[in-house]
């Protein structure tokens, strides 16, 4: 059967309509959604309204946590201080803007789903807020799904959707302790592994401006990766009028991550 | 010239073995820096002497440089001096009476200092923890997954990872192999070969055993206190 995993959906009405549209028109029932339900977007309330209603189980992503836990909980690493400075401006205005149910909804999303041997998180399973970026060491990117029980995880947080498998694995090792004079040699075999990025259905940031997400067959094991355009010009207006940082608008309609190279270029947060 | 370290942990308050230690690494040549990686209380044994003595070495000492261990942390804790947390892992673990017969075993005068030791130490190209970077907590041992450690040398950009948690003393060498890594994203596909790395994880023992190792030669001698230490054996390399 065939389910549809969306991520990062970050309170934008529109791309989230459209994605949801375009899954309905496949006939798929099945969505799991991996977090970050609000955040830098205008419509927090209606986006958690949404997935409350066609109850879609979700993950709390880091924004999510966030926005319960107030700013501590974060362990992000902006790219500056001025990205840092409207983050926090972004985190203020949600905060704001979202009813108390919304809030109790948010705060009572488990940070992992899983089923059998897949497992759903929004960032890894170590940490809401740890990116698994395709290119990241091969073994840790192993270790982290073989660590946590599963075969396949899927996760987001990084906005670039993709696959990833990993195959084929071995490691030689050379023990010596203090019990055996002579060392000890062996080989371990390495069990095969996928992850699946579902990218940002709300804030694409992998080049293009279209809306992304993912569907697996879990009787072939596919996964597909799909884009949704959506109406973005109706978002970017709607973040403008709610006084949000225009740059949110900006990325948005450029569909990646803008980030000043200033003289602060090796801020890290540290909140 | 010949540069060794020598590097103890889990002391627990034990001067009279410290002082063996000293004695030993007066007899062995090279031996430049003691490390030594936390685990420098408990709660068996009232450590101010040993606390005493390593903050302010006599004559002769090989000066140590030291970081905080496990029992440090849930000590710095419980006096709310380290994290959010009180020291909830020792109470789970061993219950009321340990986390009282840890604040008795050490003056509060020590606490400044026991605050400001590092979590850790890059030298060269090796990460010295009493854990790893994951976790002070963390139990590496010669039994532990080849890829855990290989995520522990990661997260430190590390070629040697000289570790205590566990008290065991070995070196476990990564020599060989790799992990094909094929990704597909909207640009297309890719496939590559990631390798291992030549790269180690050495479990250095606790109290009495200890380690030296011998940057030079990049090897590594497990000895106990009154060990003979032949700089003519091979060591572990």
């Amino acid at each position: 059967m065939k389910h549809a995993v969306i991520s990062c959906l970050h309170a934008n009405l529109a791309a989230v309509k459209a994605v949801l549209k375009d899954i309905d028109q496949k006939g798929i029932s099945d969505i799991t959604c991996l977090g970050d339900l609000v955040g830098y977007g205008p419509q927090p309330n209606e986006v958690v309204d949404l997935i409350r209603e066609r109850a879609i189980a979700s993950c709390q992503g880091c924004w999510d946590e966030d926005i319960i836990e107030g700013l501590n909980a974060c362990e992000c690493s902006y790219p500056s201080q001025l990205a840092e400075k409207r983050g926090h401006l972004a985190h203020e205005w949600t905060a704001e803007q979202l009813t108390d149910i919304n809030k109790d909804f948010l705060a009572s999303l488990p940070t992992s789903i899983r089923r059998d041997r897949i497992l759903f998180v929004h960032g890894s399973p170590n940490s809401q807020h740890e990116y698994l970026l395709p290119d990241m060491n091969a073994f840790a990117a192993l270790e982290r799904v073989d660590k946590a029980g599963a075969d396949t995880l899927f996760c987001g947080h990084t906005h670039q959707p993709y696959v990833r498998e990993l195959k084929n694995g071995s490691i030689r090792v050379r023990l010596q302790n203090t019990s055996n004079n002579n060392a000890e040699e062996k080989e371990i075999n390495l069990p095969m592994r996928k992850i699946v990025n579902a990218g940002s259905v709300g804030e694409p940031r992998h080049g293009s401006t279209n809306a992304t997400y993912v569907i697996h067959d879990d009787v072939t094991g596919e996964v597909e990766i799909k884009e949704v355009a959506y109406d973005i010009e109706l978002t970017c207006q709607a973040i403008i009028d709610a006084g949000l940082p225009r740059i949110f608008a900006w990325r948005l309609s450029h569909g990646f991550e803008f980030a000043e190279q200033a003289e602060d270029a090796s801020h890290v947060c540290e909140r | 010239m010949i540069e060794r370290w020598a590097l103890v942990s889990g002391l627990k308050g034990d001067l009279e073995t410290y002082e063996m230690i000293q004695s030993d690494l007066k007899k062995t040549r090279g031996v430049k820096t003691l490390f030594i990686l936390g685990d420098m209380i408990g709660p068996e044994r009232n450590c101010d002497a040993l606390l005493n003595r390593l903050q302010n070495p006599r004559r002769g000492d090989l000066q140590p440089q030291c970081i905080y261990g496990w029992w440090e942390e849930q000590l710095l804790a419980e006096q709310g001096l380290r994290g959010e947390q009180k020291a909830d892992a020792l109470r789970l673990n061993q219950g009321e009476e340990a986390v009282t017969a840890l604040l008795n075993a050490v003056n509060s005068t020590h606490l400044k200092w026991l605050a400001s030791l590092q979590f850790g130490f890059i030298e060269l190209d090796c990460g010295l923890i009493h854990g790893s970077s994951a976790d002070i907590g963390d139990n590496l041992t010669s039994e532990t997954s080849p890829l855990i450690l290989i995520d522990r040398l990661t997260r430190l950009d590390v070629n040697r990872l000289f570790t205590a948690h566990s008290t065991e003393q070995f070196h476990l060498e990564l020599t060989g192999g790799g992990l094909n890594s094929h990704v597909k994203d909207l640009n297309g596909e890719s496939q590559y070969q990631q390798k291992v790395s030549k790269q180690s994880i050495i479990g250095i023992g606790a109290g009495e055993y200890y380690t030296i190792y011998d940057v030079g030669s990049d090897k590594t001698h497990f000895l106990s206190v009154g060990g003979q230490y032949n700089t003519k054996g091979k060591g572990f390399a």
